[in-house]
């Protein structure tokens, strides 16, 4: 918790780039964001459900693999249907590739038919610079009790290659599912795979 | 193999290659003009980087590896990856199709730079580089016959952006009972002096874990400059993190911190030392510390 609230401290000062993210097993930072719809979150509103934060990014290659293919769609889809909160987070700097509007998001939502529970808009990387999100994708999942119990990648093959998605390894679902299941997640970190998500210089 | 001599004279072959090269440039050129822009699209990479295979030699010399390699050219501002790439990206991967007999060793990869993007570090190259591959030969080759050997290279390459790009890059090489050096064997013979070689006689290097880092205890006969390591596993340690050096008598002790993905003990650390533009393959094991200061922490 120290750890959290020093990181929370630095992320508001320019002591941000010497964070370096939460720690799988430990409680995860609480955040406040503004999703695509004008709508503020906080994590602390959602414990008692799991929550997947996934870092966005329109035109990376490898977050295009994802959305072009479906299998993200197919991924919130599900595991939103089973009561998981599901946050893309787009850390995008004004700019930057990746950068939307609240109105651009929402109609590429609608194009991709992307159904996460909110697209939240962080234009200043405070919860991208919070998690130390590295990659889009970059993904986390929270417990109900509050504590992070995945960060990493969406899968095991670091490829663009929409081909590689059938046999690769997801970790984000297969998380979820041990975790449910009251088990021990098999792999809690990887090294997540993609862009750089594109902080402000 | 229709008439032997014009075919194996090289002047006659770089004449018929211009001539086809200039064709096909024309072609292309012509082709560009009435491609739709999706079709032009396919490779963007091509914009901002060549990418060749390329021989340290012009000829197969029976019984001898072939040095092969590919070249990246990259235009200023843009990177590929290293082995080990870091926070993001992706490292360049070879699909060989080569004649029978014919086998291809791993890349050897040239020691990386690191590429900062704050909060990130990625670790890989800029300008120029060659990726080089031995080939090892069968018994057994005709002279005068020529071989071909493909490979089908895919990329990585980001500016403020990345683009993947895949090409398939042809190579045919005359079997001869002599070589002769290419116009890349100057940068073949560069770009051997940046692969890691073993650890010179006389240094010793030791690991340790304490608390938050390890700490990589360098000891050597004549004082040395400021290391700098690029691990070879990723998630061992924070890529970004800076790398502080202290002093210690005869050696000094180079600090990494431990990435916030590892949540079990290493039994080693494996990577790349660079000192003063020289790069040492690193293959430790790592002793637990009880973590004091550097001065105490060679225990186990």
């Amino acid at each position: 918790m120290k750890r959290n609230l020093l990181c929370s401290v630095a992320v508001t000062t320019v002591l941000a780039g010497l964070c370096y993210g939460q720690r799988v097993g430990e409680p995860a930072a609480n955040f406040k964001a503004t999703d695509s719809n004008g709508q503020m979150h906080q994590l602390s509103e959602y414990r008692g459900k799991y929550v997947v934060l996934e870092w966005h990014n329109n035109g990376c290659p490898y977050t295009r693999k994802h959305y072009e293919s479906g299998n993200m769609q197919r991924l919130q889809k599900e595991w939103t249907s089973r009561g998981v909160i599901w946050f893309t987070v787009i850390s995008s700097a004004p700019g930057q590739q990746g950068y939307v509007t609240a109105q651009q998001e929402n109609e590429y939502l609608k194009r991709m038919n992307a159904v996460p529970t909110a697209a939240l808009l962080d234009p200043q990387g405070d919860v991208g610079r919070l998690y130390a999100a590295k990659t889009t994708p970059h993904m986390f999942i929270i417990n109900p009790e509050g504590l992070l119990i995945y960060d990493g990648a969406i899968d095991s093959k670091a490829t663009t290659d929409q081909s590689d998605i059938a046999t690769a390894t997801n970790y984000v679902s297969q998380a979820l599912e041990e975790a449910m299941a009251g088990k021990a997640v098999s792999t809690p970190t990887s090294r997540p795979y993609g862009c750089s998500v594109k902080y402000a210089h | 193999m229709e008439d032997g001599e014009s075919v194996g004279t090289p002047s006659s072959m770089l004449h018929r290659c211009i001539i086809f090269c200039s064709v096909c440039h024309l072609l292309v050129r012509a082709a560009w003009l009435f491609l739709p822009t999706t079709v032009l699209a396919q490779n963007p990479a091509d914009e901002h980087v060549g990418v060749e295979l390329v021989s340290e030699e012009e000829s197969i010399v029976p019984h001898q590896q072939l040095q092969l390699g590919v070249r990246f050219d990259l235009q200023e501002g843009w990177h590929t990856y290293w082995v080990n790439p870091g926070d993001s990206g992706e490292p360049p991967r070879i699909e060989w199709t080569l004649p029978t007999g014919f086998q291809a060793n791993s890349i050897q990869w040239p020691y990386p730079i690191r590429l900062s993007t704050p909060p990130l570090v990625d670790y890989g190259y800029e300008h120029q580089v060659l990726l080089p591959v031995v080939i090892r030969t069968p018994s057994g080759l005709t002279e005068g016959a020529t071989e071909q050997m493909i490979a089908h290279v895919h990329y990585l390459i980001c500016q403020e952006i990345c683009i993947p790009g895949q090409k398939q890059l042809v190579l045919e090489l005359p079997v001869r009972d002599h070589g002769t050096a290419s116009s890349n064997a100057v940068l073949f013979e560069s770009t051997r002096r940046q692969l890691p070689k073993p650890i010179p006689e006389g240094w010793k290097i030791s690991a340790t874990s304490a608390g938050g880092e390890f700490r990589l205890r360098l000891r050597a006969r004549k004082v040395i400059a400021s290391p700098q390591f690029f691990p070879l596993e990723p998630e061992q340690i924070e890529n970004a993190a800076p790398q502080n050096v202290s002093a210690t008598p005869g050696g000094l002790v180079l600090h990494l911190k431990k990435s916030n993905h590892l949540l079990k003990p290493i039994s080693r650390i494996k990577g790349v030392m660079v000192v003063s533009g020289t790069a040492y393959l690193v293959d430790v094991r790592v002793l637990q510390s009880s973590g004091q200061g550097p001065g105490q922490s060679k225990q186990n």
